[in-house]
């Protein structure tokens, strides 16, 4: 990512967002600000159906903006093209609820696929980049295990390793844990934490798990279509700090 | 973007039943179209094979002339005419006329056809014609075409020229002097060929100035179209004057227009082609819908509906391949056996075998493109 310190991640102010028309419209966000800095790991949570999904497909470009102003990694997406919007995707790392990895392809040919978005990243290079990402998150001896062979965590891992190898400038993550049982969850989200922190890499986050909020550097909380006022970001930190040490050396 | 996993094949592969499925639609379809595109060439081919034999580049018929059972004789002094001209180096009549075959196994009377030719001079580029043609010239000898239907008895058997084969022909003793190759075809069973001197004893009803066809054949270098309109004013218009690939096409549009046969190989051939197409089509349709919550995530990571498109077609054209090449084999298998029991001129053709391989790859791209559609369905939005 740029190392451009300065300039929100995700900056966006007054979002409106409607689903249907006249007598079945129904507006799910209003006026939501929201701010993402460089590097900051923000859980977004909130109860179901106040409208945490729909901001994040707004972020992640896959749903056209209605009203408002939103930049994300300095793409405008009020009125952005088809082709902004794709190119804004493909330097986002997705996680979703569900892993939806090809049951085709083996753990290491799903990473592996990404590498066909980014084809100045030679045949080789994209195998072993995908392989150490495996390594990373410990799947290191079931690269040629086929996704029907893998437990439910490790599906998921795989999924993180999906997201994060082609070393995307933001993660988007919607409930990953939520398919998992507490133990195999927890070490999901540890995981995506550390490799944030360890290349200073924006997540942000929607969760109800309420174990998994000490990761966050700030915790922003949605109701009816509203962001709550967001607890100042220090505030975040100083209640989970702990979660950071570890990382802070290979800030760069 | 390209495609650096073979994704398209591995999506194929790891539903075995349904690959398996999928080609061998494929392959039924290809059969189905080779048979029924053989069987209407080898057909009508089987109808031309003796005018494609006729030893002249200009063959004079009577201008009434309508296919080889309904055959209007004309005089043999028309023909005689153009001996003056210095562009001819032969001529040749030939009579033609159904006879009565008594087999001479179980006495059976089966028509076939007959035909009277000239035994100075080799009038047929039929194999083996020449070297057998003296043989003719002995009285009420015949030769016989071994690739007839096999009911006028076992008369081309490996020794039949060992034995005396004497058929009652016409109800008269005919002796078998040779064996030749003609194949049956519309309306006709079986050939025999005599001389002149014998067919007019076989028809003793028959004027020996009255021909039915006549092969002119030309100095070496002359231009056919000239010679041909030339010949054609100086012997009016009681004949028409055709060169050989003419004469075959007046046989072959009379057959053509008088026989369903174009049209019930052309159904059978469209037949085949969708039911490969339906086969192709449900499959990759069902394989898409199948697949949407991962083609959905994938367009969500920035995968272009391109990509995914192009993973469709290149299933189809796999798909097409793997149905071709087996299906090429078996109607390959199938031709040699049919070849075998009815004696029809049916071979894969490289040139059919290229027409084919396109329409099959055309059958399952179409399919491909269809199923493909079912893609924009796979709303990114909806992965969350
Ligand atoms: N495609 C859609 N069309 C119409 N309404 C929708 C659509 N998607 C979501 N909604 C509605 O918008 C509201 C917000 O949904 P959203 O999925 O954003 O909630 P959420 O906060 O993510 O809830 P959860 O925690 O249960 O995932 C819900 O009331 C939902 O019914
Ligand atoms: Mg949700």
């Amino acid at each position: 990512m740029q190392d451009d310190d300065s300039q929100p991640v995700i900056s966006g102010t007054g979002v409106n967002f409607a689903f249907g028309q006249g007598e079945l419209r129904r507006q799910i966000l209003f006026d939501v600000k929201i701010d993402v800095q460089p590097g900051e790991i923000v859980l977004l949570t909130g109860p179901s159906g106040s409208g945490k999904t729909t901001l994040l497909t707004l972020i992640a470009g896959l749903r056209s903006m209605q009203e408002g102003t939103l930049n994300v990694l300095g793409y405008s997406l009020h009125r952005a093209s088809d082709s902004d919007l794709l190119d804004l995707r493909r330097k986002i790392g997705f996680i979703f609820q569900a892993h939806n990895l090809l049951p085709c392809l083996t753990a290491l040919q799903n990473v592996q696929i990404m590498f066909d978005l980014q084809p100045d990243v030679s045949q080789k290079e994209g195998r072993d980049r995908a392989k150490e990402m495996l390594t990373q998150v410990g799947l290191g001896q079931r690269l040629d295990y086929h996704v029907s062979r893998l437990s439910g965590g490790q599906k998921q891992r795989v999924a993180i390793a999906r997201a994060l190898v082609g070393c995307p400038q933001l993660v988007l993550a919607d409930e990953p844990t939520a398919a998992l049982d507490g133990a195999s969850g927890r070490e999901v989200v540890n995981l995506l934490q550390g490799l944030a922190r360890r290349e200073n890499r924006p997540i942000l986050m929607v969760t109800h798990d309420a174990r998994v909020l000490d990761i966050a550097d700030r915790i922003i909380e949605m109701q009816d279509g509203r962001l709550s006022m967001e607890p100042s970001a220090r505030t975040g930190e100083a209640l989970f700090g702990a979660g950071r040490p570890f990382a802070e050396g290979s800030l760069r | 973007m390209g495609q650096r996993i073979a994704l398209s094949w591995l999506q194929l592969k790891h539903e075995k039943m349904k690959l398996f499925a999928a080609v061998m639609g494929v392959m039924v379809s290809v059969v189905l179209m080779w048979m029924q595109l053989g069987l209407m060439k080898a057909l009508f081919a089987s109808a031309v094979v003796f005018h494609g034999s006729l030893d002249g580049e200009l063959i004079v018929i009577h201008s009434q002339y309508e296919h080889l059972l309904h055959c209007k004789q004309f005089s043999s002094r028309l023909l005689y005419r153009l001996r003056g001209s210095s562009d001819v180096m032969d001529l040749f009549s030939i009579y033609l006329a159904p006879v009565e075959w008594k087999n001479p196994w179980n006495g059976e009377m089966r028509s076939m056809q007959c035909y009277g030719v000239e035994t100075q001079t080799p009038s047929l580029t039929l194999p083996g014609f020449e070297e057998q043609m003296h043989h003719l010239r002995r009285t009420d000898a015949f030769l016989y075409d071994r690739l007839g239907r096999p009911r006028f008895g076992e008369v081309a058997g490996a020794n039949a020229l060992e034995q005396i084969i004497e058929p009652e022909i016409n109800r008269r003793r005919m002796t078998l002097a040779g064996i030749i190759d003609l194949g049956a075809s519309f309306g006709i069973d079986g050939n025999i060929v005599v001389s002149h001197a014998n067919f007019l004893r076989l028809f003793s009803e028959r004027n020996s100035g009255e021909i039915d066809i006549g092969v002119v054949k030309l100095r070496p270098g002359v231009s056919v179209p000239q010679v041909q309109q030339q010949f054609q004013a100086l012997l009016g218009k009681e004949v028409s004057v055709l060169t050989r690939e003419q004469f075959k096409d007046v046989e072959l549009a009379y057959w053509q227009s008088a026989t369903p046969i174009g049209i019930i190989f052309s159904a059978g051939t469209v037949v085949g082609f969708f039911i490969g197409f339906i086969v192709v089509y449900q499959i990759l349709y069902t394989d898409v819908t199948n697949h949407l919550p991962h083609y959905a995530t994938m367009k969500a990571m920035g995968f272009s509906g391109r990509y995914l498109n192009r993973l469709v077609f290149e299933q189809s054209v796999l798909l097409a391949t793997l149905g071709f090449i087996p299906g090429t084999l078996v109607a390959a298998a199938l031709y040699a056996g049919l070849r075998r029991v009815t004696q029809l001129p049916l071979s894969i053709e490289p040139g059919r075998g290229l027409a084919l391989a396109v329409i099959t790859v055309a059958m399952c791209v179409f399919s491909g493109m269809l199923a493909v559609r079912k893609l924009k369905s796979a709303d990114p939005a909806d992965v969350f």
